[in-house]
């Protein structure tokens, strides 16, 4: 079997809702999001259901995230850089 | 329907208000829609409900009556419309406007408008995210807002419950009349009859005019609107900057534009609204989306921070003296019109429909509804040249 | 605004715009490329950064797109925007001006000479419980692996219809996720109709061979006339199991199982993103799969004199289609600036051969309209704007829509942050359902009139506010 992941020529941390994740540069914020284990993204505005990426390349807007303090970033196109604050977006922001 | 007493051209608020109105009369009304509900500007537009930004006047009589009559509406359909008695604040920063408003805010208290001067402190806790610039403000309790698609089909809805009719996708192409006398009118695929037609066609009210042999110089006044994406609740009454107030007044073809701004039940924010005499032109035009994203940016600069997600225009539909058209024809009995509300169709359209349905029924109306009627041009004869602005 | 120099301007850097891009190039001119992405090639060509690990073992034609994205990358008179996302674009005056946000700023470019390959995306479908955390398109899980370099999930059922569930379910099987369904919702006839097209199309002669060769290997076995018509969630809201259905050749339920998983990779062929085109009000037709593609001449001109299209965008048809149109559309757009460029017999001969094989292909994989009777009046029609269906029913019923417009308006299905990109396609279907439009009777202005949104993706007010 292809084992995926990738050697990783460096890797790199960013915070999600405070908490440290590593990641690869290059990826997206969903990906290495999904890749650590959190897999929702953001809780609706009506019903507060959670939400995951779903076209997963821009199309959407389902994986809407807050990133630097500025809301509506879309995850799974948003490439990951270090030291970024990244947190769950509920609702509006 | 094989006998309507009454058919309404236009599904658009005026349209919709009025069917509603008549039948609530007791009248058995057909509407008649050339596209779906709210498909002319109804649908292109704001749901502002404002008392504030007019002068005492016949309008303002109108608008105060029409914003009571909308809550009524509301109770009597059930609602359905997002209606929402959310207060409006009208800003100035210069001195000439704030002087200018001090002096209308007074002439309307005397009209029985609330309009409450507010200081800077004031201004704040009634939106915290105003500009630090912005120190005066009049707040108008009144003021209310609705999505005005939802109110038309919400009202179209009523009607049809109470035994009324709606046909949408047929086109009016001819007034019937004999002797000056109407006797129904044609669409591109039927032929109805009625002893009155209500001509509620909005900006193209001066077709149906022309159609049956009559002149209602109505001309379009265009629009355009943003939409930010969904925010949380930023914004909480209308806001608007002064200088609206003196655009709608104002007679110049030029690009007029100037903040309104709303939060909506859905979390998105209105931006608006330029003025604009171009005709027809449906192009985007992208300076105007920068100039009304700029003026609201001044006003409150929060905004910055959101995203525009839409846009759109719209056509208001004028007449030259920019006051309504509401009443019967001056040369075909039979046919009413109550049409050309500009940038106030939505505020007016219940008053609008009281007055029609009381004069139909011969009825006193609520207020002298001469300053609105059709006769008014009825010696501007369009052969002789009379400039339609276009 | 200065005078722009003459160029070709190319919009998307997938299969289609990276051959117009080159092509333009190679017959003299200057090609300004503008694409979205951090990286260069598009959908097909999606690929982790250079210093990763090789892959070409996930993906059987990496090798032709990394060799056309570096000739591209290299070529002098070739000029390369990344990451710029066009927000807005009209025509005047023979001149086509784009306004596009990139690192946070925006620019804007005037050209006479337009190539627009802005591609597609997965078409989709709704059922109960498509919202819930864990079900993704197929895109979406390989772009994952292609892009990203990392599995999806541990258990995953991919659905839908279409060849492209093949390469979507072979890379998640090699990328070590146990791929427990792979559900083609038509028969197996249709399917093994296409097969001969299929293979004597392709350059790559074994690419089906080489799928069911994986398949072998993990033990991945496709089944037909299935799909998935409800997905469940566990206490956390997440995917826990999906509904399985046999369905009939309508696609009307017959039996239902329910299979635990924890990804549903769920997709029926593409939707072309025509935003771009139908903000230049380029004239545009329905596809028969009722898809909506621009309208273009045998040299790839659309409507509008000066712009071509090429890829997706003219019609779903794979990615060789993609480059064959890509070519005529460069070699086309250069020849309109003046350049010295010759679109020859074997450059339409090859698009012909291509499109021949996208034409069986689409026939193989119908959406019938069977899907529809999945909903319940609880289902979410526009995630976005979380509707319901019994809510778009009753703007159809009760508020009297009959056309999706309408619909819009009064249930706000589309009024969300991807403006009907997911949602607006198959709302034409219900709304014209709803009020007893058969299918066949959906006029093309109602198809195509969903794509129309003048603000093509959101752009900050500040930005708007500051710009010229
Ligand atoms: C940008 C913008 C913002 C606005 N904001 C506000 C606001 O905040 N508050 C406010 O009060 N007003 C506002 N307005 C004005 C308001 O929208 C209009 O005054 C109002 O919608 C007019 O309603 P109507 O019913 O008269 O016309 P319409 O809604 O245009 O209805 C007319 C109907 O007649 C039909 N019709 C026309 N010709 C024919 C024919 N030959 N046969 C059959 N049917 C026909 C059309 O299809 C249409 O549905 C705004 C307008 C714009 C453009
Ligand atoms: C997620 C996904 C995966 C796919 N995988 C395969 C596969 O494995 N095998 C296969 O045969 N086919 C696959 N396809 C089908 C694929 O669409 C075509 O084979 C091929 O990629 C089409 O090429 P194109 O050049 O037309 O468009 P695309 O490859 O889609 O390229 C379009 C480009 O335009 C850019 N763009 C779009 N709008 C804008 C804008 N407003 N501003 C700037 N840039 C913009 C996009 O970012 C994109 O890079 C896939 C499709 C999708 C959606
Ligand atoms: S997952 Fe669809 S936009 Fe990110």
């Amino acid at each position: 079997m292809l084992t995926l992941l990738v050697k990783p020529s460096a890797s790199i941390t960013f915070t999600f809702n405070d908490l440290e994740v590593s990641a690869i540069p290059g990826q997206s914020v969903g990906a290495a999001l999904l890749a650590a284990g959190d897999r929702v993204l953001r809780v609706t505005r009506f019903e507060k259901k959670p939400r995951a990426m779903f076209c997963g390349i821009g199309v959407c807007f389902d994986c809407l995230v807050v990133i630097d303090g500025a809301p509506n970033q879309r995850a799974c196109i948003t490439e990951v850089k270090a030291k970024m604050v990244v947190r769950t977006q509920v609702g509006g922001a | 329907m094989n006998s309507p007493d009454v058919i309404v051209i236009g599904a658009g608020v005026v349209g919709a208000s009025c069917a509603l109105a008549l039948t609530n009369a007791g009248l058995r009304v057909l509407i008649i829609d050339r596209g779906p509900v709210a498909s002319g500007t109804s649908g292109a537009g704001e749901g502002n409900i404002l008392v504030s930004d007019k002068e005492p006047s016949p309008e303002l009589t109108l608008a105060l009556r029409s914003r009571n009559a909308w809550f009524e509406v509301n109770e009597d359909i059930g609602g359905g419309f997002e209606l929402d008695g959310k207060g409006g604040v009208v800003i100035s920063r210069s001195e000439t406007g704030i002087a200018g408003l001090k002096k209308l805010a007074k002439a309307q208290r005397e009209n029985g408008i609330d309009a409450r001067e507010v200081n800077a402190a004031e201004l704040r806790k009634l939106e915290p995210h105003i500009s630090p610039t912005i120190e005066y403000g009049v707040y108008y309790p009144q003021d209310a807002q609705c999505q005005p698609m939802l109110a038309a089909a919400q009202m179209i809805r009523a009607v049809k419950k109470r035994g009324g009719k709606f046909v949408q996708g047929e086109n009016v192409i001819a007034i019937n009349s004999k002797n000056g006398q109407l006797t129904g009118l044609t669409t591109n695929k039927n032929t109805y009859s009625s002893p009155i037609v209500l001509n509620a066609t909005g900006t193209w009210a001066g077709d149906i005019a022309k159609l049956a042999g009559s002149y209602l110089p109505i001309a379009p006044r265009r629009g355009f609107i943003l939409v930010t994406v969904p925010a949380p609740e930023l914004i909480f009454h209308k806001v608007y900057d002064a200088d609206y107030v003196a655009n709608i007044a104002s007679g110049e073809a030029d690009l007029q534009s100037s903040a309104v701004v709303e939060g909506t039940a859905s979390g998105t924010i209105l931006i608006g609204a330029s003025r604009e005499r171009v005709g027809f032109k449906s192009e985007f035009e992208i300076p105007i989306l920068r100039q009304l994203a700029q003026q609201a940016i001044s006003v409150f600069p929060i905004l910055k921070e959101l995203q525009l997600l839409r846009a759109y225009r719209g056509f208001r539909p004028y007449a030259p003296d920019h006051l309504p058209v509401i009443g019967e024809d001056g040369n075909i009995s039979g046919l009413w019109h109550a049409a050309g509300h500009e940038g106030a169709g939505i505020v007016l359209a219940p008053a609008t429909a009281e007055l029609i349905t009381a004069e139909i029924l011969g009825k006193t109306p609520f207020m002298d509804p001469t300053p609105f009627s059709p006769k008014r041009f009825m010696n501007q004869n369009p052969s002789a040249g009379v400039n339609v602005a276009s | 605004m200065k005078p722009e120099p003459a160029r070709v301007v190319v919009v998307g850097g997938g299969p289609a715009g990276l051959s117009a891009a080159l092509n333009a190039a190679l017959s003299g001119a200057s090609v300004l490329l503008i694409d979205s992405s951090s990286r260069l090639g598009g959908q097909y060509w999606r690929h982790l950064p250079e210093t990763w690990l090789e892959q070409s073992e996930l993906h059987l034609d990496l090798d032709t797109g990394l060799l056309l994205i570096s000739a591209v990358a290299n070529h002098p008179k070739i000029e390369i925007w990344s990451g710029a996302e066009i927000w807005s674009a009209t025509h005047e005056d023979g001149a086509a001006t784009l306004r596009l946000i990139t690192n946070g700023v925006e620019k804007i470019i005037t050209t006479k000479a337009l190539v627009l390959a802005t591609g597609a995306y997965d078409r989709t479908l709704p059922f109960p419980g498509w919202d819930i955390p864990g079900v993704m398109t197929p895109g979406g899980a390989q772009s994952l692996i292609k892009g990203n370099g990392i599995a999806v999930g541990k258990r995953v059922v991919v659905a839908g219809s279409g060849p492209f569930l093949l390469p979507v379910a072979a890379g998640l099987a090699q990328v070590g996720c146990e791929v427990i369904e792979l559900l083609e919702a038509n028969s197996p006839l249709r399917w093994l109709k296409s097969l001969p097209t299929l293979i004597q199309n392709l350059s790559k002669i074994g690419e089906a061979a080489h799928y069911i060769a994986i398949f072998n290997r993990f033990g991945v076995r496709p089944k037909f006339n299935r799909a998935v018509v409800a997905a469940h969630a566990n206490q956390d809201g997440e995917l826990e199991s999906v509904s399985i259905a046999k369905i009939d050749s309508n696609f009307k339920i017959k039996k239902i199982e329910r299979v635990k998983c924890d990804v549903a990779a769920i997709g029926w062929g593409f939707t072309a993103d025509t935003s771009l085109a139908g903000a230049l009000l380029l004239k545009q037709l329905v596809t028969k799969d009722e898809g909506v593609a621009v309208l273009v001449d045998e040299n790839q001109e659309s409507s509008i004199a000066g712009i071509f299209a090429a890829g997706e965008i003219t019609g779903i048809g794979g990615s060789e289609l993609s480059i064959a149109e890509g070519v005529i559309a460069g070699l086309a757009a250069a020849k309109y600036i003046g350049c010295k460029a010759e679109i020859s017999n074997n450059h339409h001969k090859t698009r012909a051969k291509k499109q021949k094989f996208a034409k069986a292909l689409i026939s193989s994989y119908p959406v019938k309209s069977g899907w529809q009777s999945w909903l319940t009046d609880e289902t979410i029609i526009c995630r976005c704007e979380e509707v319901k269906y019994s809510k778009l029913k009753f703007a159809v019923t009760e508020l009297g829509a009959t056309d999706s417009r309408t619909a819009k308006l009064l249930s706000r299905c589309g009024m969300g942050m991807c403006q009907g990109r997911i949602c607006g396609r198959f709302v034409v279907d219900l709304v014209a359902n709803e009020s007893g439009i058969s299918p066949s009777d959906i006029s093309e202005k109602e198809r195509i009139s969903v794509g129309n949104r003048p603000i093509i993706t959101p752009i900050s007010i500040e930005l708007l506010a500051n710009g010229e």
